[in-house]
């Protein structure tokens, strides 16, 4: 079990919630309308003045072999539409209740 | 969810929703009636009270005064003024535009009720009269003849006047000048005397022979008849064989002492249309009917009239009152569209897509046709102040759709699919986007709040602009994303494929603008201080060119409505037969020198109707009334201004005219859109001083080369002769003034008799003294009346006759005496100008006697109340719009730089004006206020961008030269969106839309002296201004360092000391 993390510009949020309903990726947790900032290059999300655009966030646990398409669909997205942002980190899950 | 949102995920909804507004919308427009202006109440109220035998100055001071000292406390009350004449007063209420007159009139009679044991007895009850525009004819036609001349009261009575009253809306039909047919008994008083017979025993004699007398029933067996003796005559000559006396055995005729003619009766008006006699039909609408619709109905049915008189009968139109309403209407239809052409172009010319340009324009007939809903809802008119309201606002309802599509399109160049950058787009601007509609609302807004005339006529304009606004602003948030996610394609990169190609060239030229700015930009940057001071140069220049009196002041601006109107007076006490020929003289030379009069319509003398005389005050035997219809305006060189002109100077050319008035587009006064004058107010107790006062500023301001028909409203004294009775010798004969006085008038006036019947139609029989022996001041001192006695007595020995003057009418306004001297204007003169040039040339070193004083008053008090009121706004205006930047920038110092942008504004205005040499008129005010909306929001998007990227980081100057780089397009497009939409309303090709023209070209020259000086003015305060609060928090800063570097170092030392 991997546990990925997407952090992604709003505007993406249809693109990705679909990809992960088309991978059957059915868990997930999700954070609205929040902050961040890439750590190269592109544009802060802080829903100011200067910064109107916001992120969300999705943490979804999914069977080992779900990750690399889903990672796969996510850079398809990421180089769709490079300006948005869309960044997404893996780990493992060691227990679950 | 928001509300964009779900307009972009509920398409069909917010599709429907839309067309249902345009479906309510199209409903209204076809249910909308056409008017000239919105509807309003004309605010005069009359209380008129005749007092039989009093002349004027017992009437003002037994009955005028009295009123007024009492209705001078009627709330609402903005001006009081009266006119004694002999035997009657004329008090005339002014109220406050827009004043319930309802309740005035209650207030007014109650008033009334008050005091009416306060007036003489003799006096009769006052009548409260109240103005009503219904009262004005909406169409006036006029009907010459040849051979049926005589007959033609009749023809037009049963065949014209009872189809056209049938028509709906159709108030009242009358006929003036008609040839009305009587039958004259002409007596000769010599023969009658000789008979011991008098003119009353003749018309009691006439009387009891001409009546049908039923006279019971008769019963012959079982069978019952009527019995009637029918008396009255079948023909008017049965009247010549009417016995009236026995004298020494031989029956005297009526034919053998008097002359009987059934004629027509001797007219006291001359009607002609184009030299030819004829009759004048005024037709007056119902309170509250719509005039055009009436006009067109009375058209249609006159078509069948024709066809049912005569051929020689021919009815032309003199005043058609829905002409200048439809070719108004219809020149600012064109107006509109050519604006919605033009935004269209611009649009499309920015933008180089079609999909974008149909989604943006597509807000213009949604948020304009809300206005016919409004205006149906109010029960409004389409009128030449909503449909300008359209016109105004064209160009300001697609600057939303334009921001919300642009950003947009950038999140789609940035990748994302239509539908995403719809709603995502959307929220980053829609809280921009209402702040800016909320500054063009705290403009317009407050002009529903004006008082005053123009309040009335700004109202409409106020509600319709923001409504408008505000629709545009809502379509721009729903309408506007849901297109966009429907319509927009996912490509960045224009393909310039098919027509497109033409765009490639529009494109490279649009880039290199932005280069070219951004160039200019950084120069100006460096030196900002000498933009800075130059604006300010400008401005200050441009003021004083304004202050200098170069751009003259007006109050309305005139337009050339193909009309005049002329008054000419001759000596007074001329008879008509005599005015007719000085008459005819002018109907020659008019027809001579002007071509551009197709229709010449005089009217000579005064109507023996008493409701005519109503209507025309200036009626009398001596005075010559014309109305003249000129072709339209394109169709002539010569304006109707210029031919009044020259009209005066043929006049002058005529010894007999003793005065008169030319007035250019009819209806002296000068009510809106009317030409302006000027009275001059004479004020003080004396009648005489004042007379003197009035008679030489009469003399000379007619000298002035501005003025023109300068006339005192008090006329010249009128001689007349009085009969004074002997009391003592009429006691004698056992007579009195009464029955001495109605003789004289039977005699010379003549005796009604009875009424001769023919085919259901009355006439009357007169009888008086046959025409020679009523021709001479003898003629009535010879009148024989008799005694209780029976004895014969003539008038002089019990009267004598003495020639008089007439006092004059004395007219007060707020309860003081005064005289005032009526002015025009010359063709092409601005009042301002005129009253510039009486101040300077007549006023200045006039010593004006003790007691007397002077005010202006006419049009330049309108223009003054209403410049006061338009400056009062404007100054409530600047105060909100600073209001509402100042809530949405959260500082102080934002909404002042761009405020600051109303400066070149102005100067444009001025500049504007100037080149094309308009006068500052009301309207051209309102463009300057209008403008204060329009030109912020220029500042706004280019101070909140350069905000934006100083808190992205950019240092100021780079922040600034940044923004304008990237805001020139839409603040170019949404300027020149505006201006072109003003275009058609300044050219103002159309009758009637010189009105609206001098607001088109102050807001072109503002708004683009603005654009253009905004783009660089509002960087440079920028730098200027947040650079120097940069500069102050800086050493704050540093000042804070050094006090915390020190408090360190102290606390460094006292550690070492321990």
């Amino acid at each position: 079990m991997k546990a990925i993390f997407i952090s992604y510009n709003k505007a993406l949020s249809e693109r990705v919630m679909e990809t992960l309903d088309r991978l059957h990726a059915r868990g997930f947790t999700r954070w609205e309308d929040i902050q961040g900032r890439g750590s190269f290059d592109g544009e802060p999300h802080y829903g100011n003045h200067a910064w109107p655009s916001v992120n969300v966030a999705v943490l979804t646990i999914v069977a080992d072999n779900k990750v690399k398409p889903i990672l796969d669909e996510l850079r398809y997205i990421d180089h769709q539409a490079p300006q948005h942002g869309l960044r997404a980190f893996v780990w493992d899950i060691t227990e679950k209740m | 969810m928001k509300l964009y949102e779900t307009a972009v995920r509920k398409p069909i909804s917010t599709i429907l929703i839309f067309i249902g507004v345009l479906i309510i919308g199209g409903f209204s427009l076809r249910n909308l009636a056409i008017d000239m202006y919105p509807d309003m109440d004309i605010p005069y109220l009359s209380v008129i009270t005749t007092y039989t035998g009093a002349n004027a100055t017992d009437i003002e001071t037994n009955i005028t005064r009295v009123l007024e000292d009492n209705l001078n406390t009627v709330d609402n009350l903005k001006k009081l003024t009266s006119t004694s004449s002999d035997e009657m007063s004329m008090i005339t209420l002014q109220m406050e535009w827009g004043a319930d007159l309802d309740q005035a009139a209650n207030d007014i009679r109650d008033v009334i009720g008050r005091i009416s044991s306060a007036l003489p007895d003799e006096a009769d009850d006052p009548i409260l009269f109240k103005f009503s525009s219904s009262m004005m004819p909406v169409m006036v036609l006029s009907a010459t003849a040849d051979e049926s001349y005589a007959g033609l009261y009749k023809l037009l009575d049963d065949k014209m006047v009872n189809v056209l009253n049938r028509i709906d809306g159709v108030g009242s039909v009358s006929l003036f000048g008609e040839p009305v047919r009587e039958i004259q008994v002409n007596v000769d008083p010599v023969k009658l005397e000789a008979y011991n017979l008098t003119v009353e025993q003749i018309g009691q004699i006439i009387a009891n022979e001409n009546s049908n007398i039923p006279s019971g029933t008769l019963e012959i067996g079982n069978n019952q008849f009527n019995v009637k003796a029918d008396g009255e005559f079948n023909s008017s000559d049965d009247l010549k064989d009417i016995v009236i006396s026995n004298y020494n055995g031989r029956t005297i005729m009526l034919e053998d002492v008097a002359e009987i003619k059934d004629t027509i009766e001797k007219m006291t008006i001359d009607e002609r249309i184009n030299g030819k006699r004829g009759v004048r039909v005024l037709i007056q609408k119902q309170s509250g009917a719509n005039s055009v619709a009436i006009v067109k109905d009375v058209t249609a049915e006159l078509e069948n009239i024709k066809e049912t008189l005569p051929n020689d009968v021919k009815i032309d139109v003199v005043m058609d009152s829905s002409e200048s309403i439809v070719d108004s209407i219809n020149s600012l239809e064109e107006t509109v569209m050519f604006a919605f052409l033009f935004v269209i172009i611009v649009v499309l010319f920015f933008l180089g897509r079609w999909r974008a340009t149909f989604i943006i324009c597509l807000t213009i007939p949604i948020s304009l046709i809300t206005a016919f809903i409004y205006l149906y809802g109010t029960g409004s008119t389409l009128n030449i102040i909503s449909l300008s309201s359209l016109s105004i606002a064209i160009g300001m309802v697609v600057d939303d759709a334009i921001v919300v599509l642009e950003n947009i399109t950038k999140h789609i160049e940035r990748g994302s699919t239509p539908r995403e950058a719809a709603i995502y787009a959307t929220n980053e601007v829609w809280l921009a986007v209402i702040a800016t509609t909320l500054v063009v609302v705290a403009v317009f807004l407050p002009l529903t709040m004006v008082s005053g005339m123009a309040g009335i006529m700004f109202r409409e304009l106020g509600w319709i602009v923001t409504i408008v606004i505000c629709v545009s602003t809502l379509a721009a948030i729903t309408l506007t994303p849901m297109l966009s996610s429907l319509m927009l394609k996912a490509e960045t990169k224009h393909q310039y494929k098919g027509l497109g190609i033409i765009f490639k060239p529009i494109d490279k030229f649009l880039d290199k603008l932005d280069e070219g700015y951004a160039k200019l930009l950084a120069w100006t940057v460096r030196h900002r201080l000498l933009v800075i001071c130059s604006t300010f140069v400008l401005f200050f220049a441009s003021l004083g060119v304004f202050m200098a009196g170069f751009i003259p002041i007006e109050f309305m601006p005139t337009s050339d409505t193909s009309i005049i109107t002329m008054n000419v007076q001759l000596q007074q006490n001329l008879n008509v037969d005599y005015t007719v020929k000085t008459a005819r003289k002018i109907d020659s030379i008019i027809n001579v020198k002007y071509p551009e009069i197709y229709l010449l319509s005089t009217s000579t003398g005064e109507s023996s109707n008493s409701q005519s005389r109503m209507l025309s005050s200036d009626a009398a035997s001596y005075a010559i009334n014309y109305t003249m219809r000129l072709v339209k305006p394109h169709e002539r060189e010569r304006s109707m201004f210029l031919i009044s002109d020259l009209l005066r100077q043929d006049l002058d050319q005529i010894p007999e005219v003793r005065q008169y008035t030319v007035t250019p587009g009819g209806n002296r006064g000068g009510s809106v859109g009317g030409i302006s004058t000027i009275s001059l107010k004479v004020f003080g107790q004396d009648l005489n001083q004042t007379n003197d006062v009035a008679l030489y500023l009469k003399d000379k301001i007619s000298q002035l080369s501005t003025t023109r028909d300068v006339q005192l409203s008090r006329d010249d004294m009128r001689p007349e002769y009085n009969i004074v009775f002997d009391r003592e010798k009429l006691a004698l004969y056992g007579l009195n003034s009464t029955t001495v006085a109605t003789a004289i008038r039977n005699r010379l006036n003549g005796l009604t008799a009875s009424l001769y019947r023919e085919d259901g139609d009355e006439y009357d029989i007169i009888v008086r003294y046959a025409e020679p022996f009523r021709t001479s001041f003898e003629d009535i001192e010879n009148i024989t009346v008799y005694g209780s006695e029976g004895q014969p007595i003539k008038v002089k020995d019990v009267a004598t006759i003495t020639e008089e003057f007439a006092p004059p009418i004395i007219e007060r306004e707020n309860r003081q005496r005064q005289v005032s001297v009526e002015i025009s204007l010359g063709d092409g003169v601005a009042l301002g100008t005129a009253v510039q040039e009486i101040n300077d040339k007549v006023l200045a070193d006039y010593q004006i006697p003790d007691g007397v004083y002077l005010e202006m008053g006419g049009s330049v008090e309108d223009q003054q109340d209403s410049f006061s009121d338009l400056t009062t706004l404007l100054v409530l205006i600047i105060l909100l719009v600073y209001i509402v930047m100042a809530t949405q920038f959260e500082s102080l110092l934002m909404p002042f730089i761009i405020m600051l942008t109303i400066v070149p504004a102005f100067t444009g205005v001025i500049v504007a004006l100037w080149a094309t040499n308009t006068p500052l008129s009301l309207i051209a005010l309102l463009g300057a206020i209008m403008l204060v909306g329009i030109v912020v929001k220029n500042g706004i998007v280019m101070v909140d961008y350069t905000n934006l990227l100083r808190e992205r980081g950019s240092a100021i100057n780079q922040a600034v030269i940044a923004s304008g780089k990237s805001r020139l397009r839409p603040v170019l497009m949404t300027s020149l969106t505006t201006i072109l939409g003003m275009v058609p309303l300044a050219i103002g090709t159309g009758e009637g839309s010189e009105i609206w023209q001098p607001m088109g070209i102050a807001i072109i020259g503002g708004l683009t002296f603005s654009t253009f000086l905004t783009l660089l003015l509002v960087p440079c305060l920028y730098s200027v201004f947040v650079g120097s609060g940069l500069k102050k928090e800086k050493k704050a800063i540093n000042k804070k360092r050094k006090e915390e570097k020190r408090k360190r170092n102290e606390f460094q030392e006292a550690k070492a000391l321990k």
